[in-house]
C-alpha cells in the first residue's frame, strides 16, 4: 500500500464522543497511533481488527471519561465482578457489557426471539416515521423556510387554490409586506431525445423564485430579469437529479438546449442537490423561465395575462416584523380591490395567506395527510405494544428462570444495583440491536413504498428515504423499549430476597401472584390489540370484495387506450381537431379494432368540471349553478366505450365548430335536473359562456366518475369536435384480447405526428385495477400487521400456558398418579389461559366496536360493525389460542408422575 | 512500598503499568509507548488509542508522569512524557508486589521453572 493509510471516518466521528478537552489534546496524536497500527498490519483482515477495537477503545474511554471514573487507582471491585475481567482496562459498566454480551450470546434461542420480535415493531415505526416525517416535519430544504408564506386565491368554489399569474403580479406589487414574491406554476413536458420522446415533470417559475426560498444553483445560475417576460430568451434549469441521471453529470451541459414540446431552451444552471430529496412531485425535474411559456404552447403564453385562468402557486417571503396575520390583512383589500376591479371574475373570490410550516403541500391535501399519518402512526404503534409486550413477557420468564443465579451472585456481595445494572444491560443491548435490525427493515420498508404505483400529483411522497432523523427515532424508541421493559424485571431481581427465592424454589414454585397477573396482563393486550387489527383487515377485504363485484358500468374487457398530449407534442391548437381525426382513423384501422374513440378522461378519474347553469333548475345552494364535472368525447365514445345511448343520440358528424352547441349529459344528471323526464331538448350553459346555451342531444348510461364506489353524479359530455382537449385519450375495442393492441396503439401516436409523447396506455380492465390498488394497498399493509399480530398474541399465549405447565408439573403428576385421564389434564390446563383469552377478546370486541365508525368514510359495501367480519375475527382469534395453547396442554397431559415428583 | 503512596493503588491497571515500564527507560512519546508495550508483552498488549492518551493523562494529572521537552529535530506535534520519582517509585512498589506474588508461587511450587 502506497497511500499512507487513513484512521478513517467512523474513527474520527467517534472520537467526537470523548470529552472536548480530550478529544482537542489528544486526538491527533491518537489518529497517528491507528494509522501506524493500520501501516504495520499485514493484510485486510488485520487492518480491519486494528480498526474495531480502535473503534471500542475510543467508545470505552469516552464512557469512562463521561463517567468520571479514574483508572489508574486499585482495580478493586466486588469479587464476582472482578473474576472474570481478563485483566482488560474495563471499569464497571463496560465490564458488565461485556458480561451481558456473552450471555446473551450463551441464550441464542433468547437472544434471537426477543432481537426479532423487538425488531419488527422497530422497523415498523422507522417506516412508518420516515414516511410521516417526510410528509409533515422534515425541515423544508430552503433558508429560514418560516419566513415563507403560500398564497392562494380561491377557487370557484371557494377553497384556497392556485392563483391567476396578474394577481401574483398584484400581490407582488403590495409595498412593505414582502421581502419577495414568486409564482411556480407545475406542468409536464416532452423532452426529445435520441431514444425518442420522454414525459418530464417541469414548472414554469419566475425570476424571483429561488431568491425567495433562499436557494442558490448548484451550477451556473437562476434566471434573471430578462426570463420574466413572455418573448425573453427562454431558460431551464435542471434538477440536480436530472443532471446527474440524464446529463452524466456533464459539467459543459450549461449553455446547452433542452428541446421541449418542440421548442428550445437554454439549460442556464442546476439546481442544488438538497431539493431532490422531496420527490418528483415537489422538485420537478425542469424548471421554466416565464420567456419559455412558449414551450407550454400558445394558451401558456395568454395565460399570464388572464385573469380567469388559476395556474399559478405564489410562494412569498415576510419582510422582517411582518406576521401572517398581517399580510393576510392586506391579502384581504387586495381581494377586494380584485372584486372591484374585475367583478365578473373576482367577486367574492377571497385570497388566503398560509405559513409553510403549517401547509407543506397544499391546504386540501393537508389534512387527509395529517389524518392518514395519524392512523398509521397509531397502528405501528399497536404493533410495537405488542413487540414490546412479548419481550416483557420473554424478561420476565428469563428473569424467574434466573431467580438462583442472581441470588448467589447477591449472597456473593453483588449490590442490588449491580444485579440490576446486568439484567438492564442485558435488556438494552437485545433492544439496541433489535433497533438497528428496525433501521435495516425500514429501509427495506421504505424501498417497498416508494415503489408502490401512486397517481402522478402524489407520486414520490411516499419514498422519502431512511435518513439521520429515521435513524436517532429508531436508536431512541429502542433504548425506550430497553429501558422500559429492561427495568421492571432488572429492579424485581434487585429487589429479591435471597431467602425468599430459595423458599419458593423448594416450594417448586419460581412464581409470585404478580408475574402471573403481569404475564396474564401482558396477553390480555395482545389478544386485544390483534382482534381490533384482525376486524380492521377484515372489513377492508370484503370491501374491497364488495368493489371488485361491482359492474363498473363501462365495458372492461374489450377495452384498450393510449394517451396522448397534443400541446406537448408541439401542435398548434389550430390543427387540434384534424391531428385528433388522424389519430382516430388510425386507431379505428388497426387489425382487430371494431371502433375507436377519443376521450379526455377515462372513468374512475379525477378531471375537469365546470361551473354550469341548467335551465329551468335551481340548485339547493342558492347560487343558481352546478359544478359538474366534464369530458369531452368523440361520436363513438358510447359504442365504443359500451355506455347505453338512454334517450336521443350520441355526437355525430354534423356536431362540428360554428354548427349548434350541444351536450349530452348522463342519466343521473338526467334525473336530477330534469326530474318530470324531457332532459333530451333541455339547455345548459357555463358560467364563463353567458350567452352560449348548449342543448342536450342525448343521455348516456352513468359510470363512475372519479373512483368506483362513489355516490352517483351527475356529468356532461361535450363534442371532442366543438371543444378539442389538448390532452387525450385513444381508446378502442376489440375483438380479442385488448392487451394485445396496447403496443399497436402506442406505435400509431407517433405515427400519425412525429413529436407526439405517448403519455400512457394499457387496458381499461387494468386502469380498473389501478382504482382498487389503494384498497389492495390498505388490505396488504393492514393485514400484515394482522398477522404479526396474531404471531405476537399467539407466542404470548403459548408462554403463559407453557409456563403454567411447567410451574404445575408436579401437582399435575399427583393428579395423573391420582387417575385423571390425559383429556382432563389438558383441558385443566387451557382453562386457565382461556380466561385470559376471552377478556382479551371482549377488550378487544369493545375497541373495535368503539373504533370501526372511524372507517365508515373508506368502506363500501359493508358496515363498519358487520357481523360477519366481528364473528369471523373472534373465530380467528379462538382458533389460534386453541393452537398456541394446545402444544405446550398436550406436553402437560404426558406429564409422568415419577418425572414430576423428581422436580422437588 | 514507599510511605506516601496509598495503599490502595495496588495492584496497578495493566495499561498503567506498561506505560510505566515503558517510561522506566527514558523519554518516549504515545506512539513510542505503545509499541514498547507491545514489544514488551510479546504483543500481547495493544493499548487502544483512547486508553492510551487517557492514562497518560490522568498519570499527569498525578504527577507520575511529566511532559517533556521533544529531543531536537522531532515532530513538534508529538507531546513527549517521562517518568516522574513518584512514578518510579509507584512502578517499584507495583513490581515488588507481583514479585512477592511469584516467589511466593515459586515456593508452593505452583509455578514450575520452564525447561
Amino acid at each position: 500500500m502506497n497511500r499512507p493509510p487513513d484512521a478513517g471516518r467512523i474513527f474520527r466521528m467517534l472520537t467526537r464522543l470523548l470529552p472536548e478537552a480530550f478529544r482537542r489534546r489528544h486526538a491527533e496524536e491518537m489518529a497517528a497511533l491507528v494509522e501506524h497500527r493500520l501501516s504495520t498490519s499485514p493484510g485486510a483482515w488485520a487492518r480491519a481488527r486494528v480498526r474495531a477495537s480502535a473503534w471500542m477503545d475510543v467508545v470505552r474511554t469516552a464512557v469512562g471519561l463521561h463517567a468520571n471514573r479514574r483508572m489508574v487507582g486499585a482495580a478493586t471491585r466486588a469479587p464476582w465482578t472482578t473474576l472474570r475481567t481478563q485483566g482488560g482496562d474495563v471499569d464497571g459498566w463496560t465490564r458488565d457489557l461485556g458480561h451481558a454480551a456473552r450471555r446473551l450470546v450463551a441464550t441464542p434461542f433468547f437472544t434471537l426471539a426477543g432481537v426479532t420480535i423487538v425488531a419488527l415493531g422497530i422497523g415498523a415505526n422507522a417506516t412508518v416515521f420516515s414516511v410521516v416525517d417526510g410528509l409533515l416535519f422534515r425541515p423544508l430544504p430552503y433558508t429560514e423556510p418560516e419566513a415563507l408564506v403560500s398564497i392562494y386565491q380561491d377557487s370557484d368554489d371557494g377553497e384556497p387554490a392556485l392563483s391567476s399569474f396578474p394577481a401574483y403580479r398584484d400581490m407582488a406589487g403590495v409595498e412593505g409586506l414582502f421581502d419577495g414574491v414568486a409564482a411556480v406554476s407545475p406542468t409536464q413536458v416532452s423532452l426529445e431525445t435520441d431514444d425518442g420522446v420522454v414525459s418530464l415533470y417541469a414548472a414554469y417559475a419566475t425570476a424571483s423564485y429561488f431568491p425567495v426560498l433562499g436557494l442558490t444553483p448548484a451550477r451556473g445560475r437562476w434566471f434573471g430579469a430578462g426570463h420574466d417576460v413572455a418573448g425573453g430568451p427562454p431558460a431551464a434549469v435542471v434538477s440536480h437529479r436530472f443532471w446527474r441521471e440524464s446529463m452524466g453529470a456533464d459539467p459543459d451541459a450549461i449553455g446547452g438546449i433542452l428541446r421541449l414540446n418542440g421548442q428550445s431552451a437554454t439549460v442556464v444552471g442546476v439546481a442544488p442537490e438538497a431539493l431532490d430529496a422531496r420527490g418528483a412531485v415537489l422538485t420537478p425535474d425542469v424548471w421554466l423561465s416565464i420567456s419559455a411559456t412558449v414551450v407550454g404552447g400558445g394558451f401558456q403564453v395568454a395565460n399570464l395575462e388572464r385573469r380567469q385562468d388559476h395556474w399559478y402557486d405564489v410562494k412569498a417571503r415576510l419582510a422582517p416584523g411582518v406576521t401572517v396575520a398581517r399580510a393576510q390583512a392586506a391579502m384581504d383589500g387586495l381581494a377586494e380591490r380584485l372584486a372591484a376591479d374585475f367583478p365578473d371574475l373576482n367577486r367574492g373570490r377571497g385570497i388566503t395567506v398560509f405559513s409553510l410550516t403549517d401547509v407543506r403541500v397544499h391546504p386540501q391535501a393537508q389534512s387527509p395527510l395529517v389524518g392518514g399519518s395519524v392512523v398509521l402512526a397509531g397502528i405501528a404503534a399497536l404493533v410495537l405494544l405488542l413487540a414490546c409486550s412479548n419481550f416483557g413477557n420473554l424478561l420476565l420468564v428469563r428473569g424467574l428462570a434466573r431467580s438462583p443465579e442472581l441470588a448467589v451472585r447477591r449472597a456473593m456481595g453483588a449490590s442490588g444495583g449491580a444485579v440490576a445494572r446486568l439484567l438492564l444491560l442485558e435488556s438494552l443491548l437485545v433492544s439496541l440491536v433489535a433497533g438497528a435490525v428496525g433501521i435495516g427493515l425500514a429501509v427495506l420498508g421504505t424501498g417497498l413504498l416508494a415503489r408502490i404505483p401512486l397517481p402522478t400529483e402524489a407520486q414520490g411522497l411516499l419514498g422519502s428515504p431512511v435518513d439521520s432523523r429515521v435513524v436517532a427515532f429508531s436508536l431512541g424508541l429502542s433504548l425506550l423499549t430497553g429501558l422500559v421493559f429492561g427495568l421492571a424485571p432488572a429492579l424485581r431481581a434487585a429487589r429479591a430476597d435471597l431467602a425468599d427465592v430459595l423458599r419458593e424454589q423448594s416450594r417448586g414454585s419460581s412464581s409470585g401472584r404478580g408475574v402471573v397477573l403481569v404475564r396474564g396482563a401482558l396477553v390480555v393486550v395482545q389478544v386485544a390489540v390483534s382482534i381490533v387489527l384482525v376486524a380492521g383487515t377484515g372489513l377492508l377485504a370484503r370491501s374491497l370484495g364488495a368493489l371488485a363485484g361491482l359492474d363498473p358500468g363501462f365495458a372492461v374487457d374489450r377495452t384498450a387506450y393510449v394517451r396522448t398530449s397534443l400541446s406537448q407534442g408541439g401542435v398548434p391548437p389550430e390543427e387540434y381537431r384534424v391531428v385528433l381525426d388522424e389519430l382516430l382513423a388510425a386507431a379505428g384501422a388497426l387489425p382487430g379494432v371494431s371502433a375507436a374513440a377519443a376521450a379526455s378522461r377515462l372513468p374512475m378519474q379525477d378531471g375537469s368540471s365546470t361551473t354550469t347553469l341548467v335551465e329551468g333548475y335551481e340548485p339547493r345552494s342558492g347560487t343558481g349553478a352546478v359544478e359538474l364535472p366534464l369530458a369531452a368525447v368523440s361520436p363513438g365514445h358510447p359504442e365504443t366505450l359500451g355506455l347505453a345511448v338512454l334517450e336521443g343520440r350520441a355526437f355525430g358528424p354534423d356536431d362540428i365548430v360554428g354548427g349548434e352547441g350541444v351536450v349530452m349529459v348522463d342519466e343521473v344528471a338526467a334525473r336530477r335536473f330534469w326530474p318530470n323526464g324531457g332532459a333530451v331538448g333541455g339547455r345548459v350553459r357555463r358560467q364563463a359562456d353567458p350567452d352560449a346555451w348548449l342543448r342536450v342531444v342525448g343521455v348516456v348510461s352513468s359510470v363512475p366518475v372519479e373512483e368506483l364506489g362513489e355516490a352517483p353524479r351527475p356529468m356532461l359530455y361535450f363534442p371532442a369536435s366543438q371543444y378539442t382537449p389538448s390532452t387525450v385519450y385513444l381508446v378502442v375495442r376489440t375483438g380479442g384480447d385488448p392487451a394485445s393492441v396496447v403496443s399497436a396503439l402506442r406505435e400509431i401516436v407517433p405515427g400519425v405526428r412525429g413529436g407526439l409523447p405517448v403519455l400512457g396506455a394499457g387496458t381499461l380492465s387494468g386502469h380498473l385495477g389501478d382504482g382498487l390498488a389503494a384498497g389492495r394497498l390498505g388490505v396488504r399493509v393492514l393485514g400484515a400487521f394482522s398477522l404479526l399480530a396474531l404471531l405476537l398474541a399467539s407466542l404470548g399465549i403459548y408462554a403463559v400456558v407453557s409456563f403454567g405447565v411447567a410451574r404445575r408439573t408436579s401437582e399435575l403428576g399427583i393428579r395423573a398418579a391420582l387417575g385423571a385421564s390425559r383429556e382432563r389434564l389438558t383441558r385443566m390446563v387451557v382453562r386457565e389461559a382461556s380466561v385470559t383469552v376471552l377478556v382479551g377478546v371482549v377488550v378487544g370486541m369493545a375497541l373495535t366496536l368503539l373504533a370501526a365508525p372511524a372507517l365508515s368514510g373508506v368502506l363500501f359495501g359493508v358496515a363498519p360493525r358487520d357481523p360477519v367480519v366481528l364473528a369471523g375475527t373472534v373465530a380467528v382469534m379462538v382458533g389460534v389460542a386453541q393452537v398456541a395453547a394446545g402444544v405446550p396442554a398436550r406436553r402437560a397431559a404426558r406429564v409422568d408422575p415419577v418425572v414430576a415428583f423428581r422436580v422437588e | 512500598m514507599s510511605d506516601d503512596l496509598p495503599a490502595d493503588l495496588l495492584p496497578l491497571r495493566p495499561s498503567v503499568l506498561h506505560i510505566l515500564l515503558a517510561l522506566s527507560q527514558g523519554p518516549l512519546h504515545g506512539l513510542g509507548i505503545a509499541d514498547d508495550a507491545e514489544s514488551a508483552s510479546s504483543g500481547a498488549v495493544r493499548l487502544g488509542p483512547g486508553t492510551l492518551y487517557r492514562a497518560l493523562g490522568e498519570l499527569s494529572d498525578a504527577g507520575w508522569v511529566l511532559p517533556h521537552d521533544p529531543p531536537e529535530g522531532a515532530d513538534p506535534r508529538r507531546k513527549y512524557y517521562r517518568i516522574s520519582p513518584d512514578g518510579q517509585a509507584l512502578l517499584a512498589a507495583e513490581l515488588r508486589r507481583m514479585e512477592a506474588l511469584v516467589r511466593e508461587g515459586r515456593s508452593r511450587e505452583a509455578l514450575p521453572e520452564r525447561a
